[in-house]
């Protein structure tokens, strides 16, 4: 088995933002990314709020960071994390993916969020037809043609304009509300939800799912760190994602000592 | 052997592929890899029913052997091209 100092769950700001600390503190540090490096800020095309850059693209953003922390010696698979468990006798923990498993004496939890799901009852009532999370990714598609967006919250808002610019009729609808017949797609924007599954066992959650932590990221578990998103906290933003990677990774440089 | 890269100027995960599928055509030069954006090929895209982005489509002898949706690091895209 591998064996790393510290481990990161996830490859988004705040998990790539640790690492590039982490490594520049000398320790042996790998990531493990489910999905692909970037998280949730890669669907955002115009960055404004970014400190130092005037507008610079999620994309562009993210492989940037991406480099340096890779550049810094920070490792990076694109394996997804299914169970992290205490390694009896040696004090550190067991990061298992769905392809490997690794030793580490520290993790940081850096999971994020992803779009809440439609409910059984309403992907039903869609059948066959496109579910998107995204209405900037694919409302081109459905140029002309009748579509519903399902949520009642800002984003759906935001989305619905989006999309009344292109499409022929855009229904809203809430999120228990039957899905007209006549649309061709299913935008949903029904608010998101904390990537912890697989920590339900092994930090505390509250209950809607985030991992319990304070501004020092210091989770229920010794030895366990968590940054970014979906960690409890009020200021969910590219900026604070970054600041939690560092005080986590800070944390668990002082931990290692 | 060739693979359809659907995608579009305004959407953001499609940026991230762009390298991504830069570098496979790199390392697999004997795959016809082509780009094809939705809004030039409208047509294009509804007949492979092309229903999100980015989109990558496998063809053997012009057949569809595999598709993926959505972004994926160069490991995960040469597992959809069996390459």
């Amino acid at each position: 088995m591998k064996k790393y100092d510290v481990v990161i769950v996830g490859a988004g700001m705040a998990g790539l933002t640790a690492a590039i600390y982490v490594a520049r503190a000398g320790k042996s540090v790998l990531v493990l990314e489910g999905t692909m490096h970037g998280g949730q800020i890669i669907n955002t095309i115009k960055i404004q709020n970014w400190p130092g850059d005037f507008e610079v693209s999620g994309a562009d953003l993210m492989n940037k960071i991406y480099h340096q922390a890779n550049n810094l010696g920070a490792e990076v698979e694109y394996e997804e994390v299914v169970k992290i468990s205490e390694n009896r006798g040696d004090g550190g923990f067991v990061v298992e993916t769905n392809e490997n498993e690794y030793a580490c004496r520290a993790v940081i939890l850096a999971t994020g969020t992803e779009p809440r799901r439609l409910s059984e009852k309403q992907a039903a009532d869609a059948g066959s037809r496109p579910i998107s999370y995204c209405a900037t990714c694919d409302g081109a598609l459905y140029k002309g043609k009748p579509v519903v967006v399902v949520g009642s919250g800002n984003t759906a808002k935001h989305e619905m304009k989006y999309l009344e610019g292109i499409c022929s009729k855009v229904h809203h609808i809430h999120h228990d509300d039957p899905i007209p017949a006549d649309a061709e797609a299913v935008f949903v924007a029904i608010g998101r939800v904390p990537n912890t599954k697989v920590l339900k066992d092994f930090v505390e959650l509250d209950k809607d799912g985030y991992v319990v932590a304070g501004e020092d990221c210091k989770t229920s578990r010794s030895g366990v760190f968590v940054a970014g998103d979906c960690r409890t906290k009020s200021a969910r933003q590219l900026v604070t994602a970054a600041g939690d990677g560092a005080i986590a990774a800070g944390a668990v440089v002082e931990y290692l000592k | 052997m060739e693979v359809l890269d659907f995608y579009a100027d305004w959407c953001g995960p499609c940026q991230m592929m762009k390298p991504v599928v830069e570098e496979f055509k790199e390392a697999h030069p004997e795959v016809k890899v082509r780009a094809v954006n939705i809004d030039e090929e409208e047509e294009l895209a509804a007949e492979y029913r092309v229903s999100s982005i980015p989109c990558l489509v496998v063809l053997k002898d012009g057949k569809e052997v595999n598709r993926s949706v959505g972004v994926m690091p160069l490991k995960k895209l040469e597992k959809l091209a069996e390459v």
